[in-house]
């Protein structure tokens, strides 16, 4: 599903290049549970950005479905974005004029899909994340792990290929965190879904199929895990 | 899609409630201007075209020329015989008409009468204009001699319970007429307005001097309408020599001029058209777009300066699939919204304050709210606004990379461009105080002139027409007002002292040159006390007075008179007046009889019984003015009992002499105050908003020693540096500008340093004092509250 051939990436600052990225080489099949780890400063949270087509690599070659990433233009990444990629923040980035309905209709409208499915669609989401009661509540007025599920279920409803997850417990509490690991885990094992995030936590780690171990830049070890 | 980015619209504007007031004040601000000119701009531009083909129809307007044949003058008056000769010379002509000033004349019914504005024309100006006749036959009804045509309002006012067609009415208390036609009110946007109109065959039985043909007694108006084939150019080609033709030794010649463009393109330099009143539009224009544009920047500035709040929406959306074309559209939606609530509130400001403008400007808009178009206008109004306010913040805001607003430390420096949200704040605060310095001295100018001696008293000074008896028996009504001691001295004249009204050539004098014939004089004629009555200083001789019955032939001479005649002695020269033998008796000061802001021709105040159209009184100071003006009511209404009596003040008669300059001064004035007001909103927004960004740096500071005054500095100053630009821009400009203003006037102020201090200083206080407010509360946070976050 993807493949990072080469990836580097630096800043130049008065002629002094300072990496972030040096020599990515990796694969992610479909269906896999990654973890990128290591400790900060080390392009983690690059990678996945790279990953996300939010950031361009300075040099290298990036193939996503088997379409080549480096060369695609603006609307091309918006299509992927909308029927491929679901991301999930940290700081959970819900939009906080909508209401909990609303920030999980709002890919559906992107998407261009009909007033009655979507609706149904949003009641499934809703049923499944036990949020019916909460659908008409602002973001403030949620708490961090409940905001976090909203996010998630947004990240979900348009059925994506791969969800992108930086740090999505970062900001929780441990219970919450595991909650949210073990839906993941679900969603990766039931619907087969890939599942690519980034964490600190050895804990949130040993919920995935694969470990990538980043240190300045360069992916150090490369681990299966073992449940 | 669309009904979730209007909720999400409505929220963001419930939220922001400062800022949507500012915006929504502004643009209604803004809005109720542009409507305000919208309504008046439709008002002037159908000025004489709301009747059938109006089009065709054409002025006969004359240009008059000096003895080396160039032109000196263009005005829309011709003599009586023009039509005649148009009508056989020129194809083409469908209808052609004189038209006759009657002036307000009397009109009643047996038991009330009315003064009402009359006038004369031939039955074609029914076919000219197209009138709409609720009763009688438009073909036929200035026909007969004998025969009025009423508007309708006129006609209710008659007969106010019945049917006025072919009822009776009598005209100025001597003839009898029958109304043969009721028509529907003028609009008041028409050149030709009249209360009823009458026969010109039933004009020339009033006058003889109606009555004779003449080429060159230029008193009367001639329309013509045109086939619509007939080209304009060679119409007037054929009319250039046909005065000429006709009457040798004319120095003028009459071409067409299209009806509808006189009122807007009504000013004529060397026979060309140089435009005229519609330079009120082009500077009523300028200040409401002006202001709308002012509120737009608002909108821009808020916008942008919110766009921190607002990127990280950006960036999720995209991050969910959100085209740019998308985010556009909402942003749009947003701006579109807030421009349609700021124009509702302009609809209530300008239905509530129609009334007062149509004061101020001496006209007659309104709001027709059932009228369409109107509506369709409003709607473009409320899209170009929307479009304009919306534009940048939604290509800026939308253009968001969704990994800088997402990331937690956004680089935001870098991504809002400062620099222009200051260069918008300069431009609203350089028109405000354009306009603030162009108010100060309009008023001052406007003083300058009030304080202009006037050359006569016109203090306790009243006038009113000589109507029907009063002229016979003036000397009945002079003894009887004297007698009551309503007044302590009256004279007659031809026209009111307060207003330039006649003026002559061809006066002559000893020792004159042969070009001194050119020389234009004005001239009033009148009978005895002129001087003393009015309150003119003599400097020679003395007034016309009964103990000299040669006085009958005498003339008055004012100073500039006497110079521009080049009299050694005046006193007992022999001139000769319209031909006639005259001895100069006396010299007067000159007094200010046209513009206040120009001088006057040389006059001449002539001795003549039976020219004579105004009586002016000095009301007696003892009694109170109430008193004295019942008095003259009573006495003049015993004598000419026909007529209503109606006394004017000259002072108020004088004063609408200043009407154009005063309306300027109003109008830059509402504007001036609008603009500073709208601007200083925007300030104030701007403010709150920066307060708010720094209130984590103020806490910072607070904790480490910053007193309540450096914080208040700190804020301050960057906003007042801004004004400070405006200022150093807009004053030379100002001064500039309204500097060149004051040279239209041959009497003018100058534009002192206080102008500039009061503008500049009064800008910079205001100024101070919105951001101050906002510094003021972010300098008095508690600074825990400040830094209790993250």
């Amino acid at each position: 599903m993807i493949e990072l051939k080469n990836i580097e990436k630096y800043y130049a600052n008065k002629g002094v290049k300072s990496y972030i990225l040096r020599h990515v080489t990796t694969s992610i099949k479909e269906g896999e549970f990654v973890s990128i780890m290591g400790p900060s400063g080390a392009g983690k949270s690059t990678l996945l950005n790279i990953l996300g087509m939010l950031e361009d690599p300075t040099y290298g070659e990036y193939e996503f479905m088997g379409e080549n990433i480096t060369s695609l233009n603006e609307r091309k990444r918006i299509e992927l974005y909308r029927n491929h990629i679901g991301f999930v923040f940290q700081a959970y980035h819900l939009i906080d004029e909508m209401t909990v309905a609303e920030n999980i209709e709002a890919p559906l409208l992107y998407k261009k899909i009909g007033g009655s499915e979507r609706k149904s669609r949003v009641a499934d989401v809703l049923d499944r994340f036990n949020m019916v009661a909460k659908k008409d509540l602002f973001p403030n007025q949620l708490s961090g792990g409940q905001q976090q599920l909203v996010g998630i279920a947004r990240a979900l409803v348009a059925q994506p290929s791969i969800i992108l997850a930086d740090e999505p417990t970062g900001n929780l509490q441990s219970a919450q965190a595991l909650q949210i690991m073990d839906l993941f885990k679900k969603l990766n094992e039931e619907e087969g879904i890939t599942i690519v995030q980034v964490t600190h936590s050895e804990i949130n780690a040993g919920y995935g199929s694969r470990i990538l171990h980043l240190l300045d830049g360069v992916i150090k070890e490369d681990v299966a895990t073992t449940v | 899609m669309f009904k979730l980015n209007l909720k999400i619209a409505f929220r963001n504007l419930w939220r922001n409630k400062t800022a949507s007031f500012i915006n929504v004040i502004g643009l209604a601000i803004g809005l109720a201007s542009c409507l305000m000119l919208l309504l008046y701009v439709s008002y002037e531009w159908n000025f004489d075209k709301h009747f059938k083909e109006a089009g065709q129809v054409y002025q006969v307007m004359t240009n008059f020329k000096d003895a080396n044949g160039k032109i000196n003058g263009t005005g829309d008056v011709t003599g009586n015989v023009i039509a005649g000769a148009i009508k056989e010379e020129i194809p083409g002509v469908e209808a052609i008409s004189r038209l006759g000033y009657g002036g307000q004349s009397l009109i009643a019914n047996g038991s009330s009468s009315f003064k009402k504005e009359a006038k004369f024309a031939d039955p074609d100006l029914l076919k000219i204009y197209n009138y709409e006749f609720i009763a009688g036959n438009p073909g036929t009804a200035l026909n007969d001699p004998k025969s009025v045509v009423l508007t309708e309002r006129m006609a209710k006012l008659l007969f106010p319970d019945g049917d006025a067609l072919n009822q009776s009415v009598r005209y100025d208390d001597k003839t009898d007429l029958k109304v043969s036609g009721v028509i529907r009110d003028l609009p008041s946007n028409t050149s030709n307005r009249f209360d009823f109109l009458m026969p010109w065959s039933f004009y020339e039985t009033l006058f003889d001097w109606v009555k004779d043909p003449s080429w060159t007694n230029f008193n009367w108006q001639t329309l013509v309408k045109l086939d619509k084939h007939v080209d304009l150019n060679l119409v007037n080609l054929k009319m250039k020599g046909m005065m000429e033709l006709h009457q040798k030794d004319t120095r003028a010649e009459s071409f067409l001029y299209p009806l509808s463009e006189k009122h807007l393109y009504g000013k004529f330099e060397n026979g060309k058209g140089v435009g005229g009143d519609v330079e009120r539009i082009y500077l009523f224009a300028g200040l409401a777009l002006g202001i709308l544009l002012i509120a737009c920047v608002n909108f821009m500035n808020m916008a942008t300066a919110k766009s921190e709040k607002r990127a990280k929406e950006v960036g999720i959306k995209k991050t969910i699939g959100a085209g740019r074309g998308s985010l556009i559209a909402q942003f749009f939606l947003e701006a579109m919204l807030l421009t349609m609530i700021g124009v509702l509130a302009a609809i209530a400001m300008l239905e509530l304050l129609l009334p007062t403008f149509n004061n101020l400007l001496h006209i007659q808009l309104s709001a027709s709210v059932l009228n369409g178009g109107y509506w369709v206008w409003i709607l473009l109004i409320v899209l170009i606004t929307g479009l304009l306010s919306g534009i940048y913040p939604a290509l800026y805001l939308s253009s968001f990379d969704p990994i800088q607003t997402l990331k937690k430390k956004a680089v935001r420096a870098k991504a809002v461009p400062m620099s222009l949200r200051q260069v918008l704040v300069v431009g609203q605060f350089c028109f405000a105080l354009l306009l603030i310095i162009a108010t100060l001295v309009i008023y001052k100018q406007l003083s300058f002139i009030k304080n202009r001696p006037l050359g006569y008293d016109t203090n306790l000074l009243v006038e009113m027409p000589q109507d029907g008896l009063l002229q016979g028996k003036y000397e009945l009504l002079r003894t009887n007002l004297l007698k009551s001691g309503a007044i302590t001295s009256m004279c007659q004249s031809s026209m009111s002292i307060s207003n330039e009204g006649s003026s002559f050539w061809n006066f002559e004098w000893p020792g004159m040159a042969d070009q001194d014939k050119q020389i234009v004089f004005n001239q009033i004629a009148t009978t005895y006390n002129f001087i003393k009555t009015n309150g003119i200083k003599l400097i020679q001789g003395r007034d016309f007075s009964r103990n000299f019955a040669s006085d009958t032939a005498g003339v008055l001479l004012s100073s500039s008179a006497v110079k521009i005649m080049n009299l050694k002695d005046p006193l007992g020269a022999k001139v000769k007046y319209h031909g006639q033998d005259a001895v100069v008796i006396g010299v007067f000061k000159d007094f200010i009889w046209g513009s206040p802001f120009y001088s006057d021709r040389p006059m001449v105040v002539a001795y003549s019984k039976n020219w004579n159209g105004v009586v002016t009184m000095r009301l007696n100071p003892a009694n109170s003015l109430s008193q004295n003006i019942d008095l003259i009511k009573t006495v003049t209404k015993n004598i000419n009992p026909a007529y209503p009596v109606e006394v004017k003040f000259v002072n108020e008669l004088y004063a609408h002499k200043l009407q154009a300059e005063n309306t300027l001064g109003v109008l830059s004035n509402l504007f001036g105050g609008l603009s500073i007001f709208v601007s200083c909103l925007g300030l104030f927004g701007l403010a709150a908003y920066s307060a708010e960004q720094r209130t984590k740096e103020f806490g910072v500071r607070k904790v480490l020693g910053a007193s309540m005054l450096n914080l208040m500095q700190l804020l301050s100053l960057s906003f007042m540096k801004m004004i400070f630009i405006s200022v150093v821009i807009s004053i030379p400009l100002g001064y500039y500008l309204m500097g060149k203003w004051l040279l239209k006037f041959e009497f003018h102020t100058t534009i002192s340093w206080w102008i500039i201090g009061i503008a500049a200083i009064g800008t910079l206080f205001i100024a101070l004092l919105t951001v101050s407010f906002q510094a003021y509360k972010s300098a008095r946070a508690n600074p825990v509250d400040a830094l209790k976050y993250e």
